[in-house]
């Protein structure tokens, strides 16, 4: 096959396919800018000196300490998970017409290694489109936002770029990842061309994830008491044991609520099915038994923002319960307190931008699926079946398995962090005070005279649970999921034309 | 009066005229074929009457009443309740069983489930795929897909039922047999029928033919809508 | 339709066994329903120049109230002609030849394209009527397989006149310039 024929195959398509290749580009773009951001950060030298000799060019405390520059860059990394959920998401929008028309290319006589190019090389140069842009945007950006203070220092790391073939790597590594993926998913059209024609029943799902989910809380509960046997023994533990604690914990929480949500999407569809009396109820419960697993695809990335969402609520409130401890016993530290809490604020405006985001490849999916069955919507509009009964069956679908999962990735974000971050107590031991100016507290000669040794009372402060905050991050999600719900009942009206019965 | 008519039905799809001035009758109880090459504006004459399409010019009357200048819901509802419409192929909700596709219309007009479900078995048995009741679609032969969409058309037990192509995507056996079912079942609920095809044969299944030409009914003598002898049977 | 051999088709209603004249019109209208009625008069002449080349024998006389009636039996070399005539495949259409083709030809030869058009639509009109007719036999509730296979039969052929019919109208210009250049 030639380029020029592989090229013309490749962008052979529909609006919708024009639509994938945007979205893709677009995803591949964010997700450039996310990554060249956290590597531009870890670029940052470390002057000469001490671990803790901070880069003082910069206004940002983020910036400047050495030990706070890889939670940084591991936050803007963080950002990457709903954007490549998005680029999934948007990798599946109008695929199976694309698989249709990849299908016909197969029974026309393609190979299935030339229906393999041809796909690969429609996701690999829409994201290459999408890095090189994102390439382009970074490099102006760095000029645009290169604003040194009066003072000379820099809000922003633009004095520093990462090495070129780390951004090399990012650029032409990311679409042909893309490209490998499209490959992968491509397994069903290429072994029989018949086999995307027809649409059977999928697995039924197992409550397993919830197997999933208590091990990642016992893998957090267990973090601290692994902890303490170590230090009882006055030993240390492998250094590989508490972070794959805490990671594999993460992970398997995780994939545990996103896996939970096919199988409570399918047990809500059946319950629904069971009690459904109006044709709305009736065509989303059996679209949520007949696909369970669109409910993990499509909330993935929701879900994960979330459940990051609530574990930093969950610290928060841990936080605040340790600055009350030591602000009660006397201890502590009064002045970074506002400072981590900014940090936090921070966390939070990453976690709503990581909702948007999901709500994108939300509105995708959501869009996705009513284009999907344009057919035999059209059909029954045709017939007389009103617009307003397949959106109320586009919302049940999309709120049915919403509400629960969303409490679930609340819930267990919450208490992952609360299993560490237990109730924090200090006191119950007697300590030097010395009650006098801090003068004389201050001079070794005079201090002696003012000091006594006072008991301190145990203090444990229990975390208040963050309603507030979990509410918002509820609230939050809710509202990405009806707004997805409501911009795709207006595709709807699109989608039902009765030209839609002319296609195929 | 007369019961269904097209006067003067003029329907464009962007610049390209699809029906141009299109006057027809349809007289109760008949079953009425509209023939002629593809492209021919025969499926938009069959759209328009039904009230899915709205006629740029000209009017659709339905016992009296200017059906075109119904609101969409109005329309809708005119569908749901006294027409039935038939399509060639993927009109079945992919989700839904046999059962629950054919049931869907008196879901809507508010049955109990109960009973939906019992006329839905009843429909399918008529057209003989009770054994599909509970499969998928996606399960069935295009033959038994045909036979769940027709009930599904039917089951409402409407005064029209507009046809387009129903054996367009069978064989000819399972074609006629389709046909045979809906025409028997037709003649028993005195429901008239409009069927569009291209077919001579399935054509044979109605009590007059009308033939289209470049968006005309054809009245040069091709068309054979005058009722040939025996046409009435 | 070509003729059909009534010779063969008694014989073949004789394989079941003896059966006399009546019985033999009765069973070929009952098993080819749609067919040309077969007169009583042919029957017995038939059965008798089988008769006479051997092919069946008289079986024994019948006496019920009426007139004699003689019962037929298949011979040895009855059953061979039979199994003969079976197992000789039809020539699909060895001449283009038909009525309807050879009129419109000649229409086209000595009128103008219009008296051809004119007799097209007219038997394209007859074709329909007898389309529908047919259909309608074959719908009735109470049609049986019988006649469902007769109409299917004439139906396929009628379908197949109908869509010839169609496409030459269409061509009947080009055609009468091709004719009369």
């Amino acid at each position: 096959m030639r380029p020029g024929t592989l090229l013309r195959l490749a962008l052979a398509g529909t609006r919708t396919d024009g639509a994938r290749v945007a979205l893709t580009a677009l995803s591949a773009a964010l997700a450039t800018l996310a990554g060249l951001a956290a590597l531009t950060v870890l670029a940052v030298v470390k002057p000469p000196g001490d671990a803790r000799t901070e880069s003082v060019q910069y206004t940002s405390a983020l910036l400047r300490e050495p030990g706070l520059r890889p939670g940084v860059a591991f936050a803007l990394l963080m950002l990457m998970v709903p954007v490549l959920g998005l680029a999934g998401q948007c990798a599946r929008l109008g695929a199976p017409a694309r698989d249709r028309r990849l299908a016909a290319l197969r029974l026309a006589g393609a190979t299935p290694g030339q229906v393999t190019w041809i796909a690969a090389a429609e996701s690999g140069l829409a994201s290459l489109l999408g890095t090189g842009g994102a390439f382009v945007l970074y490099l102006a950006g760095r000029r645009m936002l290169h604003r040194p203070g009066p003072d000379g220092r820099l809000p922003l790391p633009t004095d520093v770029h990462p090495a070129p073939a780390v951004i090399v790597a990012v650029v032409v590594g990311l679409p042909l990842v893309a490209a490998l993926a499209s490959a992968l998913l491509l397994r069903r059209v290429t072994t029989t061309p018949f086999g995307v024609v027809r649409r059977v029943r999928t697995r039924v799902p197992w409550p397993w994830p919830g197997l999933l989910i208590l091990a990642g809380l016992a893998m957090f509960a267990a973090f601290q008491p692994v902890g303490l046997w170590y230090e009882r023994r006055h030993a240390e533990p492998p250094p590989w044991l508490l972070p794959t604690l805490l990671i594999g914990g993460s992970l398997a929480a995780m994939v545990g609520v996103v896996a939970g949500t096919g199988w409570i999407s399918y047990t809500l569809g059946r319950v629904l099915h069971r009690y459904a009396r109006r044709p709305a109820v009736l065509l989303a419960a059996r679209r949520l038994t007949a696909d369970p697993w669109a409910g993990s695809r499509t909330f993935a990335a929701l879900l994960a923002a979330l459940i990051f969402g609530a574990g930093t609520a969950g610290f928060r409130a841990g936080f605040l319960a340790e600055a009350e401890v030591h602000a009660r016993t006397g201890t502590g530290f009064g002045a970074p307190a506002e400072f981590y809490l900014g940090a936090m604020r921070l966390v939070d405006l990453a976690v709503a931008v990581a909702v948007a985001i999901a709500a994108g490849g939300l509105l995708v999916a959501v869009v996705d699926g009513i284009t999907a069955r344009r057919r035999a919507y059209a059909a029954l509009v045709a017939t007389g079946v009103p617009r307003g009964t397949i959106g109320r069956s586009v919302l049940w679908q999309s709120l049915t398995p919403a509400v629960p999962a969303i409490t679930l990735a609340l819930t267990v974000g919450y208490l992952l962090v609360r299993s560490v971050y237990r109730a924090p107590s200090a006191g119950g031991y007697s300590a030097e005070v010395c009650h006098a100016a801090e003068r004389l507290c201050g001079d070794p000669l005079t201090r002696a005279q003012y000091t006594r040794i006072e008991w301190v009372p145990k203090v444990t402060v229990t975390p208040d649970v963050p309603w507030e905050h979990l509410a918002w991050f509820a609230a939050g999600g809710l509202a990405a999921v009806l707004l997805t719900v409501g911009v795709g009942v207006l595709f709807l009206r699109a989608s039902t034309t009765l030209e839609e019965l002319r296609t195929t | 009066m007369t019961y269904l008519e097209a006067r003067g039905v003029v329907r464009a799809y962007g610049p390209t005229p699809a029906l141009r001035g299109v006057t027809l009758d349809v007289a109760e109880g008949e079953i009425l074929a509209v023939t002629g090459p593809s492209g021919c504006g025969k499926s938009t004459l069959l759209h328009c009457l039904a009230g899915i399409l709205r006629p740029d010019a000209g009017q659709v009357t339905w016992r009296g009443e200017r059906i075109d200048e119904w609101s969409e819901a109005a329309r809708s509802r005119l569908r749901r309740t006294e027409f039935g419409v038939l399509f060639q192929f993927g009109q079945l909700v992919a989700e839904l069983t046999a059962a629950e596709n054919v049931a869907l219309p008196l879901l809507l007009a508010g049955t109990g489930r109960r009973a939906a479900r019992a006329a839905a078995l009843a429909w399918l048995e008529r057209l003989g795929v009770a054994e599909v009741a509970d499969v998928l679609p996606g399960e069935m032969s295009g033959g038994q897909q045909q036979r769940c969409a027709t009930a599904r058309a039917l089951v409402t037990e409407p005064r029209v039922l507009f046809a387009d192509e129903p054996t367009g995507a069978l064989d000819t056996v399972t074609g006629e047999q389709v046909l045979t079912q809906l025409v028997r079942l037709a003649r028993e609920q005195r429901t008239t029928v409009v069927l569009v095809t291209h077919e001579p044969r399935v054509a044979g299944y109605a009590d007059r033919e009308v033939t289209m030409r470049d968006g005309l009914v054809d009245h040069s003598g091709l068309g054979l809508d005058a009722p040939v002898s025996g046409g009435h049977w | 339709m070509d003729r059909v051999s009534t010779s063969h088709v008694l014989l073949g209603l004789l394989a079941a066994g003896p059966r006399h004249g009546y019985e033999l019109k009765r069973a070929h209208d009952e098993r080819l329903p749609r067919a040309r009625p077969l007169a009583f008069g042919q029957v017995y002449a038939t059965l008798a120049r089988l008769q006479r080349d051997g092919l069946v024998v008289p079986a024994g006389q019948e006496r019920e109230g009426g007139p004699d009636r003689t019962t037929y039996a298949l011979t040895e070399e009855g059953r061979t002609a039979l199994d003969r005539w079976l197992a000789a495949v039809e020539p699909p259409m060895p001449y283009v030849a038909s009525t309807l083709f050879a009129k419109v030809v000649v229409a086209l030869l000595v009128a103008d394209p219009e008296r051809t058009r004119g007799y097209l639509i007219a038997q394209r009109r007859a074709h329909t009527a007898r389309l529908r007719e047919l259909t309608a036999v074959k719908t009735a509730p109470s049609a049986g397989l019988n006649d469902v296979i007769a109409a299917d039969f004439a139906i396929a052929h009628l379908d197949a006149d109908l869509r010839w019919l169609h496409t030459t109208l269409d061509r009947v210009a080009d055609w009468h310039r091709e004719v009369h250049p």
